[in-house]
């Protein structure tokens, strides 16, 4: 404590900026951190509340997949003497000039017994039902979306429904609490039956909400239930629909968790690099220490401390960064969730887990305690006599050197030996650290190479500058080999990132091209992803009847449980559908496989099923149905992209029978040959616009969106980026900062010797742009060994689609001039800062 | 010949004193084939706020195991909104809720029988004819011109016991207290009697809501019996015929 108060804090003093900085390494890693996983767990936190003040007193909840079932499934669970209340839910969203609104269809007689409605004013609106039965465009909204819209009861509310333009009619506002905060508060309640049309849900219900009797005990009632309904329903507690969710949107939170620690990672290259160059810097205050009996234990605990106490603030600071970013990246993620998962999304109020603070304030000590590791224990290991001599301990001992290429070239190899058994899912991973690790560990002498063969350049760009900003970084590779490390990662990350998302693009581009060849599709919705309307399957016939129509397909989507997650379903006439489209087999035989699930003797599943959920080629797959359970052999492979989890192509015919359900989610429609496709838009639009609710999009319109959405995701990538070069040119700012702290009495000199402003000025610029170079070099090839490794892990466990590597040269390419100039950029205050010191203190100890 | 008029004069009296003989009395006394009424329904807020609506109510069959449609004829929001109840002498009734705007029935399930008939103070079940051999029955008081009986329903019901007071000399209703779980829940007033083709018939019902504060009263007009009625006009497809 005692030497912390009289030898870290002055020295902090002195030091502030670099201490900032090193700091600032450590409040991105746990902002970042804080940031996407608080974000991330609020989303999902709004998302299941609004699953529990939504399900009420309901116990149990029984459900066939997103398809929903017939009404009557209603009576036979009424019939079980364990169940209390049944109640029928129809959930749906629709787009508002706002935000999503989520529309609830409740039987307005017994849902009383399962949700409480709390009314404003005298509830007589929807105590007497009656009114808001009897009309069916009756509306109950939430006082939060009636006070933003001004709307009072007997206010109208235009919506766009199965029945075309309707005007609604609000007659009850629901006080805020509860019910009435369930979705962001963006609720609004409707009789079932009205909603049954406008949604054009036919007679079905998506659930029914049960409440049990006294005394019934929840697993026997949920036994019960289960065998009086087969094995086509869910019977489950309200709660795991969040955990459907969670385990759907798993992807996403896999990618946010990997950001945060990669920047906690990255953080912890900085947070050594300062250290390095204290203890470097402070050798001679160390030899004093140790002179006059400080021990080698008391030295490393110093450190040590400094490095704990760093970690400390930047830690606090890194929590409250997160939180803020938490809140601005919320919507953002929720309307991403909702896009990709057509799962509606109302971020509310930020969930601070304590958890998650703890283990955020956990992980940045502990990064700082091991950056701070190697440092603390050189400076423990310095020699009192060695210590109080000055120069000549800048560089690495060759034997360090040494030893650490040693352990390079072991992770090196281990890392091929891993590569070569990497059909043995770990070991992608094991080989994919042991490659960073004999990456960071070479870097000091690879920067220490490429510095050397930097040398001429510099020197013949500018002779004197040049040759100074080289041999600085010759001479003292301690002094920047932790930010080349952490530049190296940086941009290794981006490399990867991009490469990944250049191949996503690629792959995408290719199924959109094979998949998605209609000329038009008729959808209920602007998105592709929202399925809480539908068509009646007779429309196809009404489309089919237009003028310049070639063919119409009909495509039903839902997502079932099948192997324990929620999967799509699309059900088509393969047939047809395989006359135009061919997506390319992955495994199986392309006619054959088709032809089979035509005759609905098998189903076609995507890749990223088979991989993700471990199906094979002829494994029959059970798929609940409301009638029964729907047993097929996988005839077929193929890359598809129409859901991250994956998905099984069925006859329509098959789905029909197993799901009662003829509704229909897109008419994919070909115009005949000849035929002006702008007209035929136009007809289908006066024929069928005015009375429901139909969007016809063109191929480009839909392939935009699907391009717009994957863009959204890969906007994720944007914060990895900005954090991966945030990070990068804190480093260089840092090592530029210590190394001009360091060359003070060297650049001191210079300018007594005549040595101009400018060219210590060029120096500084010089020696950052060569760090940036080295970073870039080595980042570069870095992230050809990362980007091979993201896709393997992106193939196997992530979205299980098959990634053709390409390099992404492109992003290569902008990152050298953005490096390059950012590097600069870094150098600019830190050369001022040389050219402005006073030249008597530098000149000082002469 | 003698005895059987003395054994009959003997159990006369002891004949009134069983409730159930009484309640069977009561509906002996208020047969009729058929019955038709237009009933206009105030429903009194406990703020004193009044919604009057009003609807076409006709019946046939035997108390029990009698059919009955109700249709709303005002206000104009729910004109033709109608209710089918087919009461059965063994079991709870069957209803049925037709709403001409969306062209649909709806099947009123017995767990929402407890819930208010549309926002009256009447609920669903209180428009079920029970048979008498649905009940047990106590005769708890004799209050000088009437009988209270204590009715307990043998089968799920949202009352746990009920009292009813009947006059001696009419074997009319006068009033009945219903008791839930946790206390009284309505009570139900029957006044302004009158004879009507022989049948003493209240054309006033007033029910108060005990939680709700709440009235609903009834008033029957153009009450008349034994029209000719038809079977088939009490169906689902005679539910689903918009007035």
């Amino acid at each position: 404590m005692i030497l912390l108060r009289l030898i870290s804090l002055p020295y902090a003093r002195k030091h502030l900026l670099r201490c900032l900085l090193t700091t600032a390494g450590i409040v991105l890693g746990v902002g970042v951190f804080v940031g996407m996983r608080t974000a991330n767990r609020s989303v999902l936190a709004a998302f299941n509340q609004t699953i529990d003040r939504i399900a009420g007193a309901a116990q149990l909840q029984v459900s066939a997949g997103e398809a929903g079932f017939d009404e009557d499934v209603l009576d036979q669970v009424r019939s079980l003497p364990e169940v209390r209340a049944a109640a029928p839910v129809i959930e749906a969203t629709v787009a508002t000039d706002k935000r999503n609104l989520l529309i609830l269809g409740v039987d307005m007689l017994g849902d009383r017994s399962i949700r409480s409605y709390d009314l404003e004013g005298d509830d007589q609106a929807i105590d007497d039902p009656l009114i808001f039965l009897a009309q069916p465009d009756s509306l109950m909204v939430t006082k939060k979306f009636a006070d933003e819209r001004g709307l009072a009861v007997n206010s109208r509310l235009p919506m766009r429904t199965m029945q075309g333009d309707q005007v609604f009619t609000v007659r009850a506002i629901m006080k805020p609490g509860g019910l009435a905060n369930a979705f962001g508060g963006d609720l609004a309640i409707m009789d079932i039956y009205a909603a049954q049309k406008m949604f054009g849900r036919g007679r079905k219900f998506d659930r029914i909400d049960i409440a049990l009797g006294e005394g019934t005990v929840l697993e026997d009632a949920t036994r019960k239930l289960q065998a009086l309904l087969g094995s086509g329903f869910q019977v489950e507690p309200p709660s795991s629909r969040g955990q459907q969710f969670e385990s759907t949107s798993r992807m996403y939170a896999l990618a946010s968790n990997i950001t945060s620690v990669f920047a906690l990672f990255i953080g912890m290259f900085i947070i050594y690099n300062t250290f390095a160059i204290a203890v470097t810097e402070r050798r001679a205050e160390i030899g004093i220490l140790r002179a006059l009996g400080a021990t080698r234990g008391q030295i490393r605990t110093l450190f040590l401390a400094e490095s704990a106490l760093a970690g400390l603030a930047g830690t606090s600071v890194g929590v409250l960064f997160g939180i803020l970013m938490a809140r601005a990246m919320a919507g953002y993620i929720g309307g991403l969730l909702t896009e990709v998962y057509g799962v509606a999304q109302s971020p509310g109020d930020l969930t601070l887990d304590p958890w998650l603070i703890g283990t955020a304030v956990a992980m940045g000590l502990v990064t700082s305690l091991v950056a701070a590791v190697i440092p603390a224990r050189s400076a423990a290991r310095v020699d009192p006599v060695k210590a109080l001599q000055k120069g000549g301990y800048q560089s690495l001992g060759e034997g360090e050197n040494r030893a650490r290429r040693r352990w390079a070239m072991a992770f090196g190899v281990a890392s091929v030996v891993a590569f070569v058994f990497s059909r043995f899912g770990i070991m992608t991973y094991v080989g994919f650290v042991l490659a960073i690790l004999a990456a960071v560990l070479l870097s000091p002498a690879m920067s220490f190479r490429l510095a050397r063969a930097l040398r001429p350049l510099l020197a013949g760009l500018r002779p004197v500058e040049g040759a100074l900003a080289a041999d600085s970084l010759i001479q003292a590779p301690r002094r920047t080999s932790g930010t080349i490390a952490a530049l190296m990662l940086s941009l290794a990350l981006v490399i990867s990132l991009g490469g990944l998302a250049r191949a996503s693009y690629d792959s995408l581009a290719e199924w959109m091209r094979i998949a998605l060849n209609p000329d038009f599709f008729v959808t209920t919705a602007e998105t592709l992803s929202s399925r809480s309307f539908v068509f009646p399957g007779s429309l196809a016939d009404g489309l089919r009847a237009i003028d310049g129509v070639a063919e119409v397909q009909p495509v039903r989507s839902v997502r079932v449980m099948v192997k324990n997650a929620l999967i799509m379903v699309i059900a088509g006439d393969i047939g047809n559908i395989a006359k135009r489209v061919h997506l390319p087999p992955v495994e199986g035989n392309s006619e054959e496989m088709y032809r089979l699930a035509a005759e609905e003797k098998g189903v076609v599943v995507s890749a990223n099923f088979a991989r993700l959920h471990d199906a094979h080629m002829g494994e029959v797959l059970e798929i609940p149905a409301p009638a029964g359970i729907l047993r097929l052999p996988i005839v077929g492979v193929v890359d598809d992209f129409s859901d991250q989890q994956g998905t099984l192509l069925l006859n329509r015919g098959l789905f029909i029978r197993y799901w009662h359900d003829d509704s229909v989610n897109v008419f994919r429609v070909y115009v005949t040959p000849g035929a002006d496709a702008a007209q035929v838009r136009q007809r289908i639009l006066q024929a069928f616009g005015g009375q429901q609710r139909l969007f016809v999009l063109t191929n480009r319109e839909v392939r935009d969106f699907i391009t717009r959405l994957t863009d959204q995701w890969f906007g994720l990538t944007n914060v990895q980026t900005a954090v991966a070069v945030l990070v990068a040119i804190l480093g260089i700012v840092n090592a530029l900062t210590v190394s001009i702290t360091d060359r003070r009495r060297e650049l001191g000199v210079l300018q007594a010797v005549g040595g101009l402003r400018n060219q210590i000025r060029h120096t500084i610029w010089m020696e950052a742009i060569a760090i940036g170079i080295i970073g870039v070099a080595l980042g570069l090839a870095l992230g050809a060994v990362q980007l091979f490794y993201s896709i393997e892990i992106a193939r196997r466990d992530l979205v299980g689609i098959s990634i053709t590597y390409a390099y992404p040269f492109q992003t290569a390419l902008i990152l050298i001039p953005v490096i390059l100039g950012s590097a600069l950029l870094a150098a600019l205050g830190p050369a001022e800062s040389a050219v402005r010191g006073s030249l008597i203190e530098a000149l000082e100890y002469e | 010949m003698n005895k059987v008029f003395l054994l009959v004069a003997l159990t006369a009296p002891l004949f009134a004193q069983d409730p159930r003989q009484i309640i069977l009395e009561v509906q002996k006394r208020q047969h009729s084939d058929s019955q038709r009424y237009e009933g206009t329904l105030e429903v009194i807020s406990q703020g004193n706020q009044v919604a009057t609506k009003r609807w076409v109510y006709q019946r046939i069959g035997s108390f029990g195991n009698s059919k009955a449609i109700l249709r709303f004829t005002a206000p104009a929001e729910v004109k033709g909104v109608g209710l089918l109840i087919v009461n059965h002498p063994d079991r709870a009734s069957d209803q049925w809720m037709w709403r001409p705007a969306i062209g649909r029935d709806q099947r009123i399930a017995l767990q929402d029988r407890s819930t208010r008939f549309f926002g009256t103070d009447f609920s669903f079940e209180d428009l079920e004819e029970r048979d008498v051999d649905q009940y047990d029955y106590k005769l708890l008081a004799d209050e000088g011109a009437m009988w209270k009986i204590e009715s307990r329903p043998r089968k799920s019901s949202q009352y746990e016991y009920s009292y009813f007071w009947i006059k001696k000399d009419n074997y009319t209703f006068v009033k009945i207290e219903a008791y839930g779980k946790k206390g009284l829940v309505r009570t139900i007033d029957y006044k302004n009697y009158e004879q009507i083709k022989g049948i003493w018939t209240a054309r006033v019902t007033e029910v108060y809501d005990v939680a709700r504060k709440s009235r609903t009263i009834l008033k029957y007009e153009k009450l008349e019996y034994n029209l000719p009625m038809k079977d088939d006009d009490f169906t689902l497809q005679a539910l689903r015929r918009d007035l």
